[in-house]
C-alpha cells in the first residue's frame, strides 16, 4: 500500500550513498527493483497542473483522492444513524481534513510551481518517491 | 559569542534563567548578559553559566487563528513576504512539514500539537477542533522557550498519513507565528503572544469557499461539502470562534452588501477590526482617527466597474473592547485604484508610498489580491512588521538605561 512507503519516507533516515553530482536524474528509474508491495494500477499522470514532478508527490495526490472519496462515503455511514452523534462529527472532520491537505497540495503545485518533495530529492534522489516521470 | 562587558552584581535576580551554555543560540545580532557565580570551594566545576538575555534575543511571537489549514495559508505567505524572502519548508527535513522558515520569520502549524492522531481521535470520538485533542502543556513549553530564544524539538502532524512523525527541530526566530485553530485558547500561550489576529468567515463565505476548493474532487458533492461544514460546526462554536475575544485584530469576512442576493462568495465585505490601546499597535484609519466616515472612492476621478468599492471606518465595541473597525465592500479592477486608496489610508505603517501596492502584485495570484482579503492581510503585515520594530528597540534600549544605575 502507498501507506507503507510514505512512512518510510517519514521515518528514520537512512544513509544513502548519493553520487555526488546527478546530471539527469532521469537515468536512475526503470531496473529499480523495489522489494516493497507494488500499488497495481499504473500511475496515470494526472491533469494537476503545474510542477508535479516526482513519483512520491503524485503518489500523495494519488492518496489524498481516494481517501477523500473514501471518507466521504463512510462519514455519510456513519451519520445514517445519528447525525449527531460523536462517530459522525469525527467522520467529517477527516473529511475536511483530507480536502485541506489535498486542497495545499495543489496550491503548491500550481501557484508556487514547486514540488513539495523538491529539497528532499535532492539529498536522496536514488529513492521510490524521487523517480522522476518521463512521460510528460 | 563574545563578552564586551563584565558586571558585578551583589544579587541575582529570579527574572534570569539558568541554562547551561547553549549551542543552540545563533546569529551574531544576540546581545547576552552572561553572570558567572564564582564558587568557594577549589575543585568544584562551577561552570554555572547564568544567563539573562538581553537586547533582541528575545522572538516576537503572533498568533493566527485561522480554519484554512496551517502554514500554507496566504495570509501566511502575504505576511513572510513583507518582511522579505520566501518562506520555504525546512529543507532536507521531513517533506510533510507543515512549518515554514523565511530569513526573519518562522511559521508553525499548531496542528503539530495534537496528542491525538487520527486513529487516536477516531477512537475517543473527538475531532481536532476539540482541546482534548491537543496537547496544550507542551505548546506552551515550547513557544515559551523559543520566545525566550531556545530551540526546541517540535512534533510534527502529518496530514496525509494522519499520524504524529518524528519532531524536526525548531530554531528560535526573530519573529515566530504560531498558525491554527487554536493559538488563543490556552491562557498561558495567550500571554506570550505579543499580537494576536483572527481570522473569521462567515458561513455563507465559508460554503462558497469550500465549494470552490471541492467540487472537483471526486466523492464530493454540494451535500457533502455542506454536511461537512455543519457537522464542524458546533465543536467550532464552542472551541475556535470563543477566541475572537482576545484576538488584537480580527479580519471578518462577509458576503457583499453591493450585490443583491449574491451567493457566489467572488466579491467580499471584508472587515479588518482593530482594538484599541494595544501596546505598539496604532489602529489603520481613514481621514481622522476616531471619527465616522463613508467613502466610495469611485466617481469623477476614478472610474471603477460593476459593483465598485465601499470603505467603511468607525469606532465600535466588540465583546466588550473598544475598537476601530475599517471595511472594504467590493473588488479592485485596476491598479490605479488600489494605489488612490493606499494614498487615503492613514496609520498603514508603510517605509514608502505604494508599499501596499507593490506588495498586493507581488502576489497578484494569490487568492483575495483584489478584494478586502488580500488588503488587510498585507496591511496587517505592514502593522505587525512595525510593532517587531517598536519591540527590538525598545528593548536595545533598556540594558542602556539599567547600566546607568
Amino acid at each position: 500500500m502507498a501507506t507503507l512507503r510514505l512512512h518510510s519516507l517519514t521515518g528514520a533516515r537512512e544513509e544513502i550513498p548519493t553520487p555526488s553530482f546527478v546530471s539527469n536524474p532521469r537515468m536512475l528509474s526503470p531496473s529499480f527493483h523495489c522489494n516493497k508491495k507494488r500499488v497495481s494500477r499504473r500511475m496515470t499522470v494526472n491533469a494537476m497542473g503545474g510542477g508535479a514532478k516526482y513519483k512520491g508527490t503524485l503518489m500523495r495526490e494519488k492518496q489524498l483522492t481516494e481517501m477523500i472519496e473514501k471518507k466521504v462515503t463512510e462519514a455519510k455511514q456513519v451519520c445514517e444513524g445519528d447525525e449527531t452523534s460523536d462517530e459522525c462529527k469525527v467522520a467529517w472532520d477527516e473529511v475536511e481534513e483530507v480536502s485541506q491537505a489535498k486542497a495545499d497540495l495543489r496550491l503548491r503545485l500550481e501557484v508556487e510551481k514547486k514540488d513539495p518533495l523538491e529539497s528532499f530529492c535532492q539529498e536522496n534522489p536514488e529513492t521510490e518517491e524521487c523517480k522522476v516521470y518521463e512521460d510528460w | 559569542m563574545a563578552v564586551s562587558t563584565v558586571y558585578t552584581t551583589q544579587s541575582l535576580n529570579s527574572t534570569c534563567s539558568i541554562s547551561t551554555p547553549a549551542k543552540t543560540h545563533l546569529g551574531s545580532h544576540q546581545k547576552h548578559v552572561v553572570l558567572f557565580r564564582r564558587t568557594s570551594k577549589r575543585g568544584s566545576s562551577g561552570s554555572c553559566a547564568i544567563k539573562c538575555s538581553a537586547g533582541d534575543s528575545q522572538t516576537v511571537v503572533i498568533g493566527l487563528a485561522a480554519d484554512s489549514g496551517c502554514g500554507k495559508s496566504t495570509f501566511m505567505r502575504r505576511l513572510t513576504s513583507v518582511f522579505g524572502g520566501a518562506a520555504e519548508p525546512p529543507k532536507g527535513g521531513n517533506p510533510d512539514s507543515n512549518t515554514l522558515i523565511s530569513d526573519m520569520t518562522t511559521v508553525i502549524c499548531l496542528d503539530d500539537y495534537h496528542s491525538l492522531d487520527r486513529t487516536g481521535r477516531k477512537e475517543k470520538g473527538v475531532t481536532a477542533l476539540d482541546p482534548r485533542a491537543n496537547d496544550f502543556d507542551l505548546m506552551y513549553d515550547q513557544v515559551k522557550a523559543l520566545k525566550s530564544g531556545v530551540a526546541v524539538d517540535k512534533p510534527i502532524y502529518n496530514h496525509v498519513t494522519g499520524l504524529l512523525d518524528p519532531p524536526e527541530l525548531i530554531k528560535p526566530p526573530k519573529i515566530l507565528v504560531i498558525e491554527g485553530l487554536h493559538p488563543m485558547f490556552d491562557e498561558r500561550v495567550r500571554d506570550l503572544l505579543d499580537f494576536s489576529i483572527y481570522l473569521d468567515i462567515s458561513n455563507e463565505v465559508k460554503f462558497a469557499w469550500k465549494i470552490q476548493r471541492d467540487m472537483a474532487e471526486r466523492g464530493h458533492s454540494l451535500e457533502s461539502i455542506k454536511a461537512s461544514i455543519e457537522a464542524r460546526k458546533p465543536d467550532f462554536d464552542a472551541y475556535i470562534d470563543p477566541q475572537k475575544k482576545y484576538a488584537d485584530a480580527v479580519i471578518e469576512v462577509l458576503p457583499t452588501q453591493l450585490i443583491p442576493d449574491d451567493n457566489e462568495g467572488k466579491v467580499l465585505r471584508v472587515r479588518l477590526i482593530m482594538k484599541e490601546g494595544v501596546k505598539h499597535f496604532s489602529p489603520v484609519y481613514l481621514f481622522d482617527e476616531g471619527s465616522t466616515i463613508s467613502w466610495i472612492p469611485c466617481g469623477r476621478k476614478l472610474t471603477c466597474s460593476y459593483p465598485g468599492i465601499k470603505f467603511h471606518y468607525g469606532p465600535d465595541t466588540y465583546f466588550g473592547n473598544e475598537v476601530s473597525i475599517l471595511e472594504m465592500d467590493g473588488q479592485f479592477d485596476r491598479l490605479d485604484e488600489l494605489i488612490y486608496v493606499e494614498s487615503h489610508l492613514s496609520n498603514i505603517s508603510t517605509k514608502f508610498y505604494g508599499e501596499v501596492t507593490q506588495q498586493m502584485l507581488k502576489h497578484a495570484d494569490f487568492p483575495g489580491s483584489n478584494n478586502g482579503t488580500g488588503l488587510f492581510q498585507t496591511i496587517v503585515g505592514l502593522k505587525i512588521r512595525d510593532l517587531y520594530e517598536q519591540i527590538t528597540s525598545s528593548k536595545t534600549a533598556a540594558p542602556l538605561e539599567a547600566t546607568k544605575a
